[in-house]
C-alpha cells in the first residue's frame, strides 16, 4: 500500500513537469506550426543561466526569476532571428513541396538544440553540476513514518498547478489569448481581421520558452545539471504531448500526468531501466491505436 | 474609391490576373463575374494582402497599398470576407465577432461594443447563437458571421467573395440584401465577387466580366446583364 502510494504521489509530481514540457510543444505547435526540437535545450539553457547567478550567491529565487525570462527571451530569440525568415515564402520557395517547407524549421530547431548544447558545453564546461531544489527532498515524517512524499514534491505541483492556470486564464480571458488562438486554428482569417500574427507568433515561442524553462528548474534537483541532462525530458514531453492530442493544451496536461505515472509505476514496481523502454511502448501504442490523441481534434495536420 | 491597374499575379508559371484594370466607386457595389478560374478570387486576396502582384498598382485613397501586410490593410478600411465561409470553427461565435474587432479596441474603445451590438441587428441569428462555437452554425449562419467578422472592423471598402457559393437562394437572398442595404444607408463600398452572375448584378451598379485573368467587359451592371452575347460566350448560358 505504501509503495502503491508512493508510486502515485511521485507519479503526480513527475506527471506536472512533463505536462509543463507537453504544454510548451503544443503552444509552439499551435502558434506556429513547428515541433521545437531545441525547447528542452533552451531549457538547459536557462537553468545554466540560474545556477550561475545562484552559485555566486545570489538566491535561489533570483535565479528563478531570471531563469524563467530568459527562457522567454531565448524563446523570442528563437522564432524572430530564425523561424521568422524560414517561414518568409519567397525565400523557401526553391523548395517544391508544402511538406518539405514545414521541414525545414523542424531541422532548424535540431539545429539549435546542438548549437545550444555546444555553446553550453563551452561556457560552463561539460560536466555535471548539482542544481538546487527551493525545498526539502526528504520525505515527510508522520509519527515516526517516513511519507512518501516530499516538500519538493508540494512546490513542483503547486507551481505547475499556478502555471497552467494562469496559462488557461490568458488564453480564454484576454484579448491577446483571443489573438493568440485565432492566429493558431486559421491564421489566413486572423492576419485579415488585423491580427498582428508575427507578434502571437513570438509570443507563442516566449510562454513556451517560460514554461520549459520552469521544467527545467523542477527536473534539473533530482537529476543534475549537463548540456545533455534534459534531453530525455524532451523524448518524453513529446510523448505526452502525441497521447494527449499535439494540438490540444489540455490533453497535454492529460498526457503528462499519464505519462508520469508510467514512469513512475514502473520505476516502482519493475526496474528505473525499464522506463525508456515503457514510454517508448507508450508511444507506439498511442500511435497505433488514436494517433490524433486523446484529447486531438480529428484533421490534425500531418507531421 | 479604389483603382486597379495592369494588375499582374501569378503562382509560379501560373498567371491567375493578366494586366487587370478596374476601379470601384464609393458607395456603390462593383461585381467581378466570371467563371471558375477566370482569377477572382486572386484579385481579392491581392487587394487585401494575402498575395502579393508581381506587377500593376492598386491605389485605396490615393494611397499605394501594393506590398502591405493583411493586417495594416484592413487597418486602412478594407475588409475581406475570403470564399467558403471562412470563420474560425472552433471559437464561439461571439469570439469571431470580437476578433475582427480586436485591433479596433485601444483607438475606438466606446465603439467596439456598439459595433458588435449592430453585427447581432443585422443578423439576429447570430444573437440567438452567441455563446455556440462557429461549427455548429448552418452554411448560412456562417457566411453572415464571416461578414460581420469583416464588418465590425467599420471598413469602408468590404470586398466579398462568393457569398452565394453552396447556400439555398432564400439565404443568399437575405444575405446580398443586407449587404446591399448597408451599402445605401451607410456608403460602404462594396467589391462582390460571383459565380452566380443573375443574383450579382441584379444588385450591383456596376459590373466586370473577367475572363483566364483578363477584363472582358466593364460596364454598367444593367447593361452587362442584357448582354446576351456576352453571357452566352463567357458565362455559358
Amino acid at each position: 500500500m505504501n509503495t502503491f502510494l508512493a508510486a502515485l504521489f511521485s507519479g503526480t509530481s513527475r506527471g506536472a513537469i512533463f505536462a509543463l514540457v507537453a504544454l510548451g510543444l503544443v503552444i509552439v505547435w499551435r502558434g506556429a506550426g513547428i515541433v521545437n526540437f531545441a525547447q528542452m535545450g533552451q531549457a538547459m539553457f536557462s537553468t545554466y543561466i540560474a545556477s550561475t547567478l545562484i552559485i555566486n550567491g545570489n538566491s535561489y529565487w533570483v535565479g528563478f526569476i531570471v531563469a524563467l525570462l530568459s527562457g522567454a527571451v531565448l524563446g523570442s530569440l528563437i522564432d524572430i532571428f530564425v523561424m521568422r525568415p524560414l517561414s518568409n515564402k519567397k525565400k523557401t520557395e526553391l523548395l517544391s513541396s508544402e511538406s518539405m517547407r514545414a521541414a525545414v524549421p523542424v531541422l532548424a530547431s535540431l539545429g539549435i538544440l546542438g548549437v545550444l548544447q555546444a555553446l553550453a558545453g563551452i561556457i560552463w564546461a561539460a560536466e555535471e553540476r548539482g542544481f538546487p531544489a527551493p525545498a526539502k527532498q526528504e520525505g515527510f515524517t508522520v509519527a515516526g513514518n517516513a511519507m512518501p512524499f516530499t516538500a519538493f514534491d508540494l512546490f513542483v505541483i503547486g507551481s505547475v498547478a499556478v502555471t497552467l492556470i494562469l496559462t488557461t486564464l490568458f488564453f480564454k480571458k484576454t484579448s491577446m489569448g483571443l489573438a493568440m488562438r485565432a492566429t493558431a486554428l486559421n491564421q489566413e482569417v486572423a492576419k485579415l481581421s488585423g491580427i498582428r500574427t508575427n507578434l502571437t507568433r513570438t509570443l507563442s515561442w516566449a510562454i513556451s520558452g517560460a514554461a520549459s524553462s520552469l521544467a527545467g528548474l523542477l527536473l534539473t534537483p533530482s537529476s543534475n545539471l549537463s548540456p545533455n541532462t534534459l534531453d530525455l525530458a524532451l523524448l518524453i514531453g513529446f510523448t505526452a504531448a502525441v497521447v494527449g492530442g499535439l494540438d490540444s493544451p489540455a490533453g497535454a496536461v492529460l498526457g503528462g500526468f499519464i505519462i508520469g505515472m508510467v514512469i513512475s509505476f514502473v520505476t516502482f514496481y519493475d526496474t528505473p531501466e525499464d522506463v525508456f523502454l515503457a514510454i517508448l511502448a507508450v508511444l507506439l501504442l498511442a500511435l497505433i491505436i488514436r494517433p490524433r490523441g486523446l484529447l486531438g481534434s480529428k484533421d490534425v495536420r500531418r507531421v | 474609391m479604389l483603382k486597379i491597374e495592369n494588375l499582374v499575379t501569378s503562382f509560379g508559371s501560373v498567371v491567375a490576373l493578366d494586366g487587370v484594370s478596374l476601379s470601384a466607386q464609393e458607395a456603390k457595389i462593383t461585381t467581378v463575374i466570371g467563371a471558375n478560374g477566370a482569377g477572382k478570387s486572386t484579385l481579392l486576396r491581392t487587394i487585401s494582402g494575402l498575395e502579393h502582384p508581381s506587377s500593376g498598382t492598386i491605389t485605396w485613397q490615393g494611397e499605394s497599398i501594393v506590398g502591405r501586410r493583411p493586417e495594416d490593410i484592413v487597418r486602412m478600411g478594407i475588409a475581406h470576407v475570403p470564399e467558403g465561409h471562412a470563420v474560425i470553427s472552433e471559437l464561439s461565435v461571439e469570439e469571431n465577432i470580437t476578433m475582427g474587432s480586436l485591433f479596433r479596441r485601444r483607438k475606438f474603445k466606446a465603439d467596439v461594443p456598439a459595433a458588435t451590438d449592430e453585427m447581432y441587428t443585422l443578423f439576429p441569428r447570430l444573437k440567438e447563437r452567441r455563446k455556440q462555437l462557429a461549427g455548429t452554425l448552418s452554411g448560412g449562419e456562417r457566411q453572415m458571421l464571416a461578414i460581420s467578422r469583416a464588418l465590425v472592423s467599420r471598413p469602408k471598402l468590404l470586398l466579398l467573395d462568393e457569398p452565394s457559393l453552396g447556400l439555398a437562394p432564400l439565404v443568399v437572398e437575405q444575405i446580398i440584401d443586407s449587404v446591399n442595404i448597408l451599402c445605401r444607408t451607410t456608403g460602404l463600398t462594396v467589391l462582390l465577387v460571383e459565380q452566380n452572375a443573375n443574383t450579382a448584378l441584379g444588385v450591383a451598379d456596376h459590373g466586370v466580366l473577367l475572363a483566364l485573368g483578363k477584363v472582358v467587359a466593364d460596364r454598367p451592371a444593367a447593361e452587362l446583364k442584357a448582354d446576351a452575347t456576352l453571357r452566352a460566350a463567357y458565362l455559358g448560358y
